[in-house]
């Protein structure tokens, strides 16, 4: 089971760079997903992954062998990979299991085996005996499932996924993720998911890219991704986040006005300006009369509730600091705390705020 | 009865002449069927010439004619532009513009052949050189459709033509099309000089190319009167049954002799000459003026009686060299005077 | 060292796309057939004995008779661009936005008035208005006693509108398929606003589709330009030329090309131009702002209307296809066409002389050989070319897409005269077969072609290919197994465009062909010249059944209108 090394990848669109130097390992049996909002050349690495194109410059090497460069690119029917389309690419006018046979025919393997083969992966999916049918007879989920099966079916070295449940719909999405974790266990192919939602790549993922302009800004398993964002960018697309520009003020200290908060770490001298974030479910909120005292080292903070929002398993709150330009976001517990108009006292512990680069 | 009685006359005595031995081996006969066809560019009327095929495919059964129906200028246009391009297709050529053959003559295009018999033709109808031979002749006529016009009030002569009167009810056909035509616009200048057609042109007559289509545009009254046209095709018209009266004009008609010859590099020349001896044949010739109502140069054909006789007309004669030479200013000054 | 080498060369040619060839020879056939004949023809328009010369030109613009043959074309197209926009405009609206009567049977109708040669169309107003025999001018005479003819055929007037009725089915198509993307619920918003009727109608729905009738009175305007069997059968009688008649009569004896090239530049500068001007109207709010084809569309009632709206359309089309049809019919059986159809004057004789003509029967042999030849290579290369630009195959994919559909400004008389000079010298000495209208007829019919086959591999999703490849299929394949059955019904389609297009076509054969190549419509031409109506009457019968035969199959295979216009109401 290889794995992929992508170095220096590079693909310009006429003089925009879609792909822009991007590095990235995929171990062997792992499954990686490529997260980021739309035009951040998360599915043009895929496609050049797939041999759909050729780079500009960087290379892809998939175990010993070099799959693309510049000059020369094996084409995609010689990569030993699959791949799992957006639309599913279903072929209208084949049956369902002509369309899970197809890529079984190149792999060399005998007509009696290939049947065997489609009908154990479409049992694997749960369509046992939906071989006859045509996939505009079926539902978007089963579609789905051929799509997987004819991708897995051919037990590619590399599996791609673009985008692949985004044609279905909320409740069908959320049991399909699992599904695919499930059958990434049981097959343990290498895999390349592309996707935009990021609670989608948490739930898929072993590891996560979140790609920008055309790079990886930062990768990790999920929780790092979300506890230690190491960009602004990053800790603003993974989850929700309380970002405050500040000025460092001393060793573990930074200042806004007079908005003085301690932080997590520090490597900036006296002046340098910072970026903190803050997740709202870590800012703790109460009613400024019932206050308790906040613990040691954490920061108190006073402000107003401009509005409070009942989600029905949390509160959303918006509190706007006293004596501060700043409103931050806060969640909390059921059943509210505060209502609009109240003053409140926030306690935020240190950890709490990352501390991040001003600039990308 | 008459339209029948002809042919087949004329097939009885070619099948019995066929059935003699000595024609039977006639090596003429063995060539032509050698070479299969023979293609003719004519600018003879389609049916009329359709029908000289079907009679020649009688005759000489094994021996096809590829017709080539066009207006005498096509028809030399064609043969041009097809040499230009180096295709060698025709066998004989036949356009009503006698002018052709002296730039085809001149050019080497023709090939020297005397059809048999054809040393007894009539003067303006051999070429004394021997390249070609007047295949048939006819007059440019007046005529009118005789349900939209009265007899009274027929025009009698070419200056008839030139009274306001007629305004937007006469037809002409294009000397840029037809050598009839052609002949007939040198014919009337010779008379009455360009102002004729100047003044002519002023009366707006329908434009049509075929010397051929008057007749046509006549019979359907579309326009009551032609002011050219060869006399035979309004004959014929007037012969199915139409209301059309012919006029010859008091001046005098041009007379149009029409050449056939064979060209030299013709790609069938057996076939060629033995359909060219056919058309000069006392038989065809007869056919043609007989059916078709057309005037020939051979001193055996008979003329149905209600034609008038050649020597009966006034004719006017053009030379075919000045109709050579005045080609393009007849064209030219036409297109001027009538707008395209 | 030599390893590596060894290595690396294997991996170069194991990228190599190893179905390029394919995609570079239909590329560079595409590439001959358009520049070659247009190199040359832009070649000799400047070329003299001495050399370099620009006496062409200075001829053919400085001479009356050109300069009006020039102005008479101007008027032609534009004044034809306007009566059919007159009359598609309002047929548009009210076949889609209105519960007129039959709305659901007139497109089918202005079908038939779209396929109809327009030199036949012509030719049958010829017998219907012709300004003493023509049939309706005799009932005129004959109902209202007066002296003048009710319509003048042969006159601008009378070319004008023979034009305009056989082009208003581009405004209308235009039009329709614009109106049918408009939801009515755009309108609706302006209405909720307070906009009355007549105030949406005005700040709504007609600016959006004011693009759409725009460009259809410019592809009006376009086909006006580039006619010629209409102009030839209705200009000439009357004393007058247009451009393309006048370039045609170029080639009477002696031939002068190199005038006919010079004075086909002024057209094919003015098409090109109005093209542009189209694509630009087209692309800056056409049919991407019109989005969002779903929602319902309420039929406006047109009340008391409704009958007069309805006696309108069926004037047009009694025009276009009624009156041609049933004249071009009884003038088939008739002896003497302008004769009333009694027993007398039926005969079977115009069928038996057309089809017993010699001319006749190897004119429609090579029709039809024709007709299939090009149809086939042309769907097949149309297919290639667009499959090649719509995946981006070639290195200047976007000028293929450009090259595929540039013939469109190149009128017919222009490209036989750039064919012309092309073929009757070496290389290639094609005048004089049939592979010279063969090849006229490929790069005539190919924008149609193109944009046919476009239209069909666009709705093919890209993923579906990519789907069979990276699961080992090559690309050849792929297009062969996945491709090709998908796109088969689109093709067929696109074969019959191209052949009813070939059948039909005069303006360029009436140049290039030879007497061994005549073609039907040349035929048709010269029996024309001839007077013989009866048979030109067959052979427009004849074609015209042939095109339906083949509008048929096409519509049963596309299973919707070939138009592409929604029938209102109906699924699209």
């Amino acid at each position: 089971m290889p794995g992929i090394v992508i170095t220096g990848l590079t693909k310009r669109f006429g003089d925009v760079p879609a792909v822009d130097g991007l590095d990235l390992t995929v171990r062997p049996g792992e499954l990686v997903a490529l997260l980021g909002p739309s035009g951040c050349g998360k599915t043009t690495t895929l496609r050049l992954v797939a041999g759909f194109m050729a780079p500009d410059a960087g290379e892809i090497h998939v175990g010993d062998r070099v799959l693309s460069s510049p000059g020369s690119v094996v084409p995609p029917e010689r990569r030993r990979m699959a791949m799992i389309f957006q639309s599913y690419a279903l072929w209208p006018h084949m049956t369902v299991a002509q369309n899970v046979a197809y890529g079984l025919r190149f792999a060399g393997i005998p007509r009696a085996e290939r049947t065997e083969r489609v009908i154990e992966i479409l049992r694997a999916v749960q369509l046992a005996g939906y071989g006859a049918r045509y996939p505009g007879e079926l539902s978007g989920g089963q579609q789905q499932r051929v799509a997987v099966a004819r991708a897995l079916v051919v037990e590619p070295e590399i599996l791609l996924l673009d985008e692949p449940l985004s044609n279905l719909d909320a409740s069908l999405r959320e049991e399909m993720r699992f599904e695919i974790r499930r059958l990434h266990e049981r097959f343990a192919i290498t895999t390349l998911y592309v996707t935009h939602d990021q609670a989608e790549a948490m739930v898929i993922s072993d590891r996560v890219a979140v790609l920008q302009r055309g790079r990886v800004a930062q990768i990790g398993a999920p929780s790092e991704l979300f506890e230690h964002p190491r960009t602004r960018f990053v800790a603003e697309f993974i989850g929700k986040t309380n970002l405050i520009d500040a000025v460092a003020d001393g060793p573990g200290r930074v200042t806004r006005g007079r908005l003085r908060l301690r932080v997590a770490a520090d490597g900036l001298g006296a002046g340098a300006p910072a970026v903190i974030s803050i997740r709202p479910h870590q800012i703790a909120l109460s009613p400024r009369a019932a206050a308790p005292a906040p613990p040691a080292g954490a920061n108190a903070l006073a402000g107003t509730v401009i509005r409070a929002s009942y989600l029905g398993d949390s509160v959303d709150y918006q509190v706007g600091l006293d004596d501060s330009d700043v409103v931050l976001r806060v969640t909390g517990p059921t059943p509210p705390r505060a209502r609009t108009g109240e003053p409140v006292a926030l306690t935020v512990p240190a950890e709490a705020c990352v501390l991040l680069p001003a600039e990308d | 009865m008459r339209y029948l009685r002809l042919p087949l006359v004329l097939l009885i005595s070619v099948l019995a002449a066929s059935a003699t031995p000595a024609s039977a081996q006639d090596p003429r006969l063995e060539a032509a069927r050698r070479e299969g066809k023979v293609v003719w560019y004519t600018s003879l009327a389609l049916t009329s010439a359709e029908k000289v095929a079907k009679l020649f495919e009688t005759a000489y059964p094994g021996v096809k004619v590829e017709v080539h129906r066009t207006g005498s200028q096509r028809v030399l246009q064609r043969m041009m532009q097809e040499l230009q391009a180096n295709i060698r297709n025709v066998d004989v050529v036949h356009t009503s513009d006698a002018g052709h053959y002296v730039l085809l003559k001149e050019k080497q295009l023709l090939m020297r052949y005397t059809p048999a018999g054809a040393d007894r033709l009539a003067p303006g109808f051999k070429d004394r050189d021997g390249f070609h031979y007047g295949l048939r002749a006819t007059v440019n006529v007046i005529a009118y459709n005789s349900q939209k016009v009265s007899a009274a009030e027929a025009p009698r002569t070419w200056k008839d033509l030139l009274d306001p009167k007629w305004r937007g009810r006469l037809v002409t056909a294009h000397p840029g099309y037809s050598g009839v035509i052609a002949t007939h616009v040198l014919a009337l200048v010779h008379l009455h000089g360009w102002d004729y057609f100047k003044a002519l042109a002023q009366n707006r007559p329908m434009l049509v190319q075929s010397a051929v289509d008057p007749a046509g545009i006549v019979a359907s009254g579309e326009r009551p009167v032609a002011v050219n046209g060869g006399d035979y095709t309004f004959y014929q018209t007037r012969k199915k049954g139409n209301p059309v009266e012919i006029v010859f004009p008091k001046e005098g008609v041009p007379l149009v002799v029409s050449p056939s010859a064979i060209t030299s590099f013709a790609p069938h020349p057996n076939a060629a000459r033995l359909f060219t001896d056919f058309l000069f044949s006392r038989e065809l010739q007869q056919v043609l003026a007989d059916s078709e109502g057309l005037y020939t140069g051979h001193p055996e054909v008979k003329y149905p009686a209600d034609r008038p006789k050649l020597g009966d007309l006034k004719l006017l004669p053009v030379e075919p060299e000045e109709l050579e030479k005045r080609n393009e200013e007849i064209k030219t000054r036409f297109v001027e005077f009538f707008g395209a | 060292m030599a390893e590596a080498a060894a290595s690396r060369r294997g991996r170069r040619l194991a990228g190599l796309d190893r179905a390029a060839p394919v995609w570079l020879l239909a590329a560079a056939a595409l590439v001959l057939l358009i520049l070659l004949p247009l190199g040359w023809l832009a070649y000799i328009s400047v070329s003299g004995p001495q050399g370099f010369t620009l006496a062409h030109y200075v001829r053919v613009l400085a001479d009356p008779p050109l300069q009006r043959a020039l102005w008479n074309t101007v008027v032609l197209a534009f004044w034809s661009g306007a009566v059919a926009l007159a009359i598609g405009a309002p047929m548009a609206w009210l076949s889609a936005r209105t519960d007129l009567p039959g709305r659901r049977v007139i497109p089918s109708l202005i079908l038939a008035s779209f396929v109809t040669p327009p030199f036949l169309g012509a030719f049958a107003w010829v017998m219907l208005a012709g300004p003493n025999a023509g049939s309706l001018n005799q009932l005129y005479r004959t109902l209202t006693g007066a002296d003048t003819p009710l319509l003048n055929i042969f006159s601008m007037p009378g070319l004008v509108f023979v034009v305009g009725i056989y082009s208003f089915p581009y405004v209308y198509v235009m039009i329709t398929n614009t109106l049918g993307l408009i939801a009515s619920d755009l309108e609706d918003a302006a209405a909720i606003l307070g906009a009355g009727r007549l105030e949406v109608a005005r700040t709504i729905t007609l600016p959006m589709v004011l693009p759409a009738i725009l460009s259809g009175f410019i592809l009006a305007v376009l086909q006006a330009l580039a006619l010629f069997g209409s102009p030839a059968i209705l200009a000439l009688p009357a004393g007058f030329h247009t451009v393309t008649t006048q370039m045609w009569s170029f080639f009477q004896y002696p031939p002068r090309p190199e005038l006919a090239a010079a004075f086909s530049m002024p057209l094919l500068l003015a098409t090109a131009l109005l093209l542009l001007v189209q694509k630009k109207l087209l692309g800056r709010r056409g049919y991407a702002a019109v989005g969002g084809k779903g929602g319902q569309r309420r039929p406006v009632r047109l009340g008391a209307w409704r009958y007069p709206a309805l006696a309108g359309c069926l004037a047009v089309l009694a025009c276009a296809v009624f009156l041609p049809y049933g004249i071009l019919l009884k003038a088939a059986f008739a002896r003497a066409w302008a004769q009333p159809l009694t027993r007398e004057n039926f005969t079977l004789e115009n069928w038996s002389f057309t089809f017993l003509h010699g001319a006749t029967q190897s004119a429609i042999l090579n029709t039809l050989e024709l007709g299939v030849l090009t149809a086939c290579v042309g769907a097949g290369l149309a297919t290639l070319l667009a499959y090649v630009t719509n995946r981006r195959l070639v290195v200047g994919h976007q000028v293929l897409g450009f090259l595929a559909l540039s013939p469109v400004v190149i009128p017919g008389v222009v490209l036989a005269v750039a064919l012309f000079v092309a073929y009757t010298r070496p290389p290639f000495l094609l005048y004089g077969t049939l592979w010279i209208l063969f090849l006229a007829y490929l790069t005539k019919e190919m924008p149609v072609g193109y944009s046919q086959a476009d239209a069909t591999l666009r709705g093919i999703h890209p993923e579906l290919e990519e789907a069979g490849r990276i699961l080992g299929a090559g690309r050849l394949r792929v297009l062969r197994e996945i491709t090709a059955p998908l796109a088969k019904s689109g093709i067929i389609a696109t074969w019959c465009f191209v052949f009813i297009g070939v059948i039909r076509e005069l303006s360029a054969s009436i140049i290039l062909f030879t007497p061994n190549t005549k073609v039907m419509s040349v035929v048709m031409f010269d029996l024309k010249e001839e007077g013989q109506f009866g048979a030109i009457a067959v052979l427009g019968v004849f074609m015209l059944v042939m095109t339906f035969a083949t509008v048929a199959l096409m519509q049963a295979l596309l299973g919707r209108d070939v138009l592409g216009a929604r029938p209102s109401g109906g699924p699209g």
